[in-house]
Parts: structure tokens; C-alpha cells; sequence
């Protein structure tokens, strides 16, 4: 019989890209002009981004999903692991550096839309995609019953996996219907054509165009999550209040636009008040970054009081 | 409590056919994939519906005695055993497939539904659900969500946890909880407590159903087969196929020890002796992936390999996959017994693992074969031995025991789709430090205190002490 296996220190990421596994390591407070520089030449990319000028931290404050989620899943799928300060002030990691994992209970994804509650991410293992040259995006306009068909029909088609974001956009005054995608130059011909056929069929119209980065939408205010069949409709209901309003068809999920300041709180604590139980009904929830997350309630008091407990002893 | 009073009271906790105590009913629930370790649980118990789990588990603390869920009992890392006695709970009785919205991508169901009983209900709406392991035509969603399973297609379309948007959770004193559900969110909870559920391995709760997300069928599906002389040629095969833009959906390996056992058996398909075999499968809309076929092919050859076949008819894609189809089937007719490990590493370091594994086994004398998912890193290396020879186990365990170790300082981790059971539990330590152990205990400590739910499984102290 071997003697018992002892405990080794605690293991950290290092920063740095492994380009053969496509990941990279950097501190949260990253933004996206970081994460390319660090990727440079090498055809790699991270592809959730909502905000240009916020850090990862701050996408991870904002919301679970971005439209590229589509594609690739909320940020839970996409962050592989984290150096992670406890509130103890030790340093441990959660999660891996390699793509998947069953080993132990899974901390990363709990831990990582739970604010400073259980800690703070200092630095993040990100998943990238192989890049390609070019960035398409349609946009599809029409009566509201032709977007709705047009949308059951993106989302039933084998392409869905393909394109980056199929997003349903309300501002001033109009909806529209828009579709991402990433990928070769020589192949964009391919998507299009899908699209105008989709177009055609459900009686939209449609404008394409090929561009230098996906289009980046802002860090929402409120964000709603519910399911893929009833996103449509909240966002119809929402929209009127809303500067902009982002429905990610795929995921169910509303990214809704209030003004972008702290100042729009008040509005965001009123309808998530208003929506929470018809989207708790339904295994949803909401979320806003210029909010405190809810209370507990006793049941998972105790739970998060044993969470905290081991937390605090380390 | 003796066998003639636990039998008395579970017949109190369900009806008198749905309770077995007799030492062969119980002999079928000894072991799970890992066939060469068994422990006879005390008794079996088999709830025809939620309603009846949930007046069991109300009933269960009083019992005193261990409570392991067990699905199809398929898993490989010595999961749903009762290692230390008590009841198994079989959950075949749970298999509805409650809701199907195709509209919005997601369905409803009991653990016990079987992957392939989905496939099937699936299939007429044009959709799928994704995680594919090889025991999918009998394997329970309950034991994948437990074990938060893979499969070959998961390199593109990731694995159970990408899938689960929601958990309804029995506890131990009989509440029910759901944790998330169609929308997939938090649901009315503050934290995202479904995260800690999947993947648990029937430690922290007993699972009665799932809300899965779901996505439209590819319309069209590419098979290729390629054998390489060595392994510096299928490695940069492999690593040119991660990074190409057909994101292929499975990227699997067989070594050539595994393509000399397909090639002796009557499973033979005229693979090079010697060889590595590259199986790879791109999918999407017809339009598209059929444009890539060339370039994927002539990837595989500019990488080295003289032999690269190619298919979209089902018959001869059928054909291409047979050898990594039958060598799993074959390790147990060859072998008395064997075991197969789940490590997770950096790509890069795949022909450096892989060259360990080799030499760790054949210095030791036991013979190994590797078919593993490439694209993830995902190595399943499996060591054919004769269990009833003591000094062969502890040779398999000592080489198990040094090639985790090396994965672990690769920057890999010990379980990818299998879990670690109590068959890795020993290895925990090389993952997590002191603290790292506490936090995760913590999770066990929140749901199952006395560790009454599956003990000795994921943490070896994770003992359940009456």
C-alpha cells in the first residue's frame, strides 16, 4: 500500500498565452486593447466582449452573457479559471487551465458572477478562438410578426451554431433583427446568402455589411434572464422604457440599456421588483451591476453562512 | 442494523417489490464501469417516481446508513458504489421526458431518462442534446449530470455543464429544491447554487429532474479517418485541426497498441499496423462544412498522414468510425480486467504523456491502450491487468499514481467527463492545497454535513460516521 498522498502548496496560474491550447492568463482588470496585445500576430480571439473601454472584470459585474454567447456560451464556459483573493487575503485558484474538468466541486463558475461576496478574481485564465479575416454583420427590419417568424427560423437552423449573435434590438422607436458572424473572407458569401434567403422567406429586409470588430453594445444596466421562447416579448414590453434593449435569442437573456449611471438604480430596482417572480418562475433571474444582489433567504443563508465560514478560516 | 431490520424499514419507506435485500439482487449493484472493485450494498432501493424518492429521503437520515444514487451504474471512476455499505438508490423508475419546447431550445426531464430515450424524442423536432459519452445507449441523464459527462463531440460542443439550465435537488431531510430551470438562471436564489450540483457526483443531493438546453441537428456531418506513422505527426495534426476554422466537432485518438487490438480482433478494418489513428468529424450547414471537406483532408496530409479517407454517406462514416467504436468494446474481452483513466492536459504536452504512460507500463509489465479525445486534451489511457493478481493492481495503481502526478504538473487536471469517484480520490491532494480541500469540503459540508450521500467518493475524507 503507497502512503497517502499529501497536500502540495496551493497551485496559481501564471500570466501568459499558450497558443497551442488557445489560452491566456492576465489580470481581470484587463480590457479588450490588452487581451489583443497580448494575443498579437497569432489567430486567436476572445470574442465576449460587450464594452470596448471596460475591463473583463467589469463585463463580469455586468452580466453573464454576451451576444458572442450565442456561439460560444455565457462567460462561465469562456473563463477557465481564476487566481482568486479570499477574504482571508490568500491567493488560490479555481478551475483549470485546460478546456474541461470534473475534478471537484465547481467553484469558478459559482464564484464568478458573485461579486467581492466570496472574494475577488485578481487574474483570469480566458479560452480563445481561432480567428479568421472577417466580421459580418446583417441587420434584418420588418413588421414585428415578420421579425418573430425570421427569429424561430435563425434559431431552428443549423447555422445558429455559426453565427456569433443573433440579437433582437429595440431603440428609438425601431426593432430590428441582427445576426453576427466570424469567419473567412472567402466564405462570407456562404452567410449572406443564408441570410438574404432567411430574409426573403419571412418578408424582411435586410442590410449586410462586413466590419472591422463585431459591434459592441455597452455594459447593460438591468439585465433579464429568461427563456428563449418569451425573450421577444419582454423585450417588446421593456423597450418603451428603455434607451436601448438587447434581447439574446439564443440564451434568453435581456441586456437592457437604462442610461449607463448609477443614477438609473432606482428604475432597474422597480422592474427587477416588478419582473423578479414571473422570471423565478421560470429558473430566471435579474441582475444589475448598479445593485445589490438580493437577500437570502434562511435555507440559503445557512448555506452561504458555511461557504463563508471555510472562506474566512482560510 | 441487521439486514432482516433495514429491510423491514425501507419496505415501511416504499412498497415490498421496490426494495431488494437478497445478495443476488444486490450483486448487480456491487460495481459500476470499473467492474474490478465491488462493494455489495446493504439493499437496493427502486422509487417508481419523485413522489416515492421523496418519502424515501424523508426516511433515510433515520436509517443511519450511507444513501448512494446510481443512474445505469455506467460510470468509470467508482462513483455510484457503496463503499462504504448502505442503501443504493436506483433511479430507473424517474425516466419521463416531461416537457419538449422546441421553440425555445430546452426540455424537461427525469433523471432516468437514458441519453438515447432523449436522442430519439429529439430527433423528429430537428434538435439534439450535444454531450455524447460512449455510454450513451444507456447511460441516465442523472448519472451524467452527477459526473458532468462528455463524450467524442464535446471539442466543439463542450460537455453537461454547457447544457444543464437547471436542477431540481432532493436533500437528505426531504426538501426539494429547484436550482435554476428553463431560463437557466439563479432562479429565486441569490447565488447560482446548480453550479456546485452539477458535476457533484451524488454528494450533495439526490437529482430528481433537469431542464436541458437543446440545438438544431447539423445538416450535414463529415467523417475522417487518418493514420500516422508516429506521434510528433498526429500531434501536429491535431494541434493544426484546434485551430483551424471548421472548429471540428471530434478530434479522437487511437494509439497503435489500440489499433493492433481492433486489427487482431474480427472488428479488424485494415488500419496500418503500427499507427496512430486520427478520427475527425466536422458538421454544420450543408453549404458551408461541404466546402471545407478538401482542406480539412489536405491538413491531415501536409501533418503526415499517407491514408486519409473521407465520407458524408452514414454507412461508410459507420465504417470509419468501427475501430474507436469497437476498442472500447474489446478492453473487456481481452482482458480480465482494466481501468481507465481521465486526465486533462495542455495539448502541448500530449506526446510527452502520452510517452510516460508508455514507458511507466511497459516497465511495470502491464499493457496499456490509449483512445482518447484529442481536441480537449483529454487523455484515457487504459491499463488491461488481472485483478485477482494483487502485486498486477498495485502496479496499475503505482503507474495511475505517477501519471497523474505528471499531469498535474503539466498544468492538467485528474478528471475531465468521468469524475473522480473513489477511484481518484487519493489524488485530490495533488490538485488542491490545504485550503483549496477546505473550500471544496465546505460545499459538502453546506448540503450533506455527515457526508450521509455517497461517502468516500471526490474526497477520501468524506467519511459518513453514524
Amino acid at each position: 500500500m503507497s502512503p497517502a498522498i499529501t497536500h502540495g502548496a496551493e497551485r496559481l496560474f501564471d500570466h501568459g498565452l499558450d497558443v497551442v491550447d488557445g489560452t491566456l492568463c492576465l489580470p481581470a482588470d484587463a480590457k479588450a486593447a490588452e487581451v489583443r496585445a497580448h494575443i498579437g500576430n497569432h489567430a486567436l480571439r476572445f470574442p465576449l466582449w460587450l464594452d470596448g473601454q471596460s475591463s473583463l472584470r467589469d463585463h463580469l459585474n455586468a452580466s453573464s452573457h454576451a451576444p458572442a454567447s450565442s456561439r460560444f456560451g455565457p462567460y462561465g464556459d469562456n473563463v477557465l479559471g481564476m487566481n482568486w483573493r479570499l477574504p482571508s487575503g490568500e491567493l488560490l485558484r479555481l478551475g483549470e487551465r485546460v478546456v474541461k474538468t470534473t475534478t471537484g466541486y465547481d467553484w469558478l463558475r459559482f464564484a464568478l458572477h458573485s461579486g467581492t461576496r466570496f472574494g475577488r478574481a485578481e487574474d483570469l485564465v480566458l479560452r480563445l478562438r481561432p480567428a479568421c479575416d472577417f466580421n459580418g454583420m446583417a441587420r434584418l427590419d420588418g413588421s414585428a410578426q415578420a421579425l418573430q417568424s425570421c427569429a424561430q427560423s435563425l434559431l431552428h437552423s443549423p447555422w445558429l451554431c455559426w453565427w456569433d449573435s443573433v440579437d433582437w434590438l429595440h431603440a428609438s422607436g425601431q426593432c430590428w433583427l441582427r445576426v453576427q458572424w466570424h469567419g473567412r473572407a472567402t466564405e462570407a458569401a456562404l452567410f449572406e446568402e443564408q441570410l438574404r434567403h432567411l430574409a426573403k422567406i419571412h418578408g424582411c429586409s435586410i442590410a449586410l455589411e462586413g466590419l472591422p470588430e463585431a459591434q459592441l453594445d455597452g455594459l447593460p444596466d438591468l439585465v433579464l434572464k429568461t427563456t428563449p421562447e418569451r425573450v421577444m416579448a419582454l423585450a417588446t414590453q421593456m423597450a418603451p422604457h428603455c434607451r436601448r434593449t438587447l434581447a439574446m435569442l439564443h440564451h434568453g437573456l435581456l441586456h437592457l440599456d437604462l442610461g449607463g449611471n448609477e443614477a438609473c438604480a432606482m428604475q432597474a430596482h422597480e422592474w427587477a421588483q416588478s419582473l423578479a417572480a414571473s422570471l423565478h418562475e421560470l429558473g430566471g433571474d435579474w441582475h444589475s451591476r448598479w445593485l445589490p444582489a438580493r437577500a437570502p433567504d434562511i435555507t440559503e443563508s445557512k448555506w452561504i453562512q458555511t461557504l463563508e465560514a471555510a472562506l474566512h478560516e482560510a | 442494523m441487521n439486514a432482516a431490520d433495514l429491510a423491514r424499514q425501507l419496505r415501511a419507506l416504499l412498497p415490498r417489490g421496490r426494495v431488494l435485500t437478497s445478495a443476488p439482487q444486490l450483486a448487480g449493484y456491487a460495481s459500476d464501469g470499473l467492474g474490478f472493485k465491488a462493494w455489495l450494498p446493504d439493499a437496493v432501493v427502486i422509487p417508481a417516481d419523485a413522489q416515492e424518492l421523496a418519502q424515501f429521503m424523508r426516511g433515510a437520515v433515520a436509517l443511519n446508513l450511507p444513501v448512494i444514487m446510481r443512474g445505469a451504474g455506467t460510470s468509470l471512476s467508482g462513483g455510484p458504489v457503496a463503499a462504504q455499505g448502505g442503501v443504493v438508490v436506483h433511479t430507473s423508475g424517474l425516466r419521463a421526458i416531461r416537457h419538449l419546447e422546441a421553440n425555445g431550445l430546452w426540455c424537461e426531464v427525469e433523471c432516468g431518462v437514458s441519453l438515447q430515450e432523449l436522442e430519439q424524442a429529439l430527433l423528429p423536432h430537428g434538435l439534439f442534446y450535444p454531450p455524447d459519452p460512449s455510454s450513451g445507449p444507456v447511460c441516465t441523464l442523472g448519472g451524467n449530470v452527477a459526473s458532468n459527462a462528455g463524450g467524442a463531440h464535446c471539442f466543439r460542443y463542450g460537455v453537461t455543464s454547457n447544457y444543464v439550465l437547471g436542477v431540481e435537488a432532493l436533500m437528505l431531510d426531504g426538501s426539494l429544491h429547484r436550482f435554476g430551470g428553463p431560463a437557466g438562471g439563479r432562479g429565486p436564489w441569490r447565488e447560482d447554487w446548480k453550479r456546485f450540483m452539477i458535476g457533484s457526483e451524488g454528494t450533495l443531493a439526490a437529482f430528481t429532474r433537469f431542464w436541458l438546453r437543446l440545438l438544431p441537428l447539423p445538416e450535414k456531418i463529415w467523417t475522417f479517418r487518418a493514420t500516422f506513422a508516429d506521434l510528433r505527426a498526429t500531434e501536429a495534426a491535431i494541434h493544426a485541426l484546434v485551430a483551424h476554422p471548421s472548429a471540428p466537432a471530434a478530434i479522437e485518438l487511437l494509439d497503435p497498441r489500440a489499433v493492433a487490438m481492433v486489427e487482431s480482433s474480427q472488428m479488424a478494418c485494415g488500419l496500418p499496423q503500427g499507427s496512430f489513428m486520427l478520427l475527425v468529424e466536422i458538421d454544420g450547414p450543408a453549404a458551408l462544412v461541404d466546402g471545407r471537406v478538401a482542406e480539412v483532408a489536405q491538413l491531415l496530409r501536409d501533418a503526415g498522414s499517407g491514408d486519409v479517407q473521407f465520407s458524408d454517406e452514414a454507412a461508410i462514416r459507420q465504417r470509419l468510425w468501427k475501430a474507436r467504436k469497437a476498442a472500447g468494446g474489446l478492453l473487456g474481452q481481452l482482458s480480465p480486467s482494466y481501468v481507465v483513466q481521465d486526465a486533462v492536459i495542455p495539448k502541448r504536452a500530449l506526446a510527452e504523456v502520452l510517452q510516460l504512460v508508455y514507458d511507466e507500463a511497459d516497465a511495470a509489465g502491464i499493457a496499456t491502450v490509449n483512445i482518447f479525445h484529442a481536441g480537449d486534451g483529454n487523455l484515457h489511457p487504459n491499463f488491461l491487468f488481472d485483478a485477482r493478481q494483487p502485486d498486477q493492481l498495485e502496479k496499475v495503481e503505482r503507474i495511475s499514481k505517477r501519471l497523474m502526478q505528471r499531469v498535474v504538473e503539466v498544468g492538467g487536471t485528474l478528471s475531465g467527463e468521468h469524475g473522480i469517484g473513489n477511484d481518484k480520490a487519493a489524488y485530490m491532494p495533488m490538485v488542491f492545497g490545504i485550503v483549496g480541500t477546505r473550500l471544496q469540503l465546505a460545499v459538502a459540508a453546506a448540503f450533506n454535513p455527515a457526508h450521509q450521500l455517497n461517502p468516500l467518493k471526490v474526497f477520501e475524507q468524506r467519511r459518513f460516521c453514524a
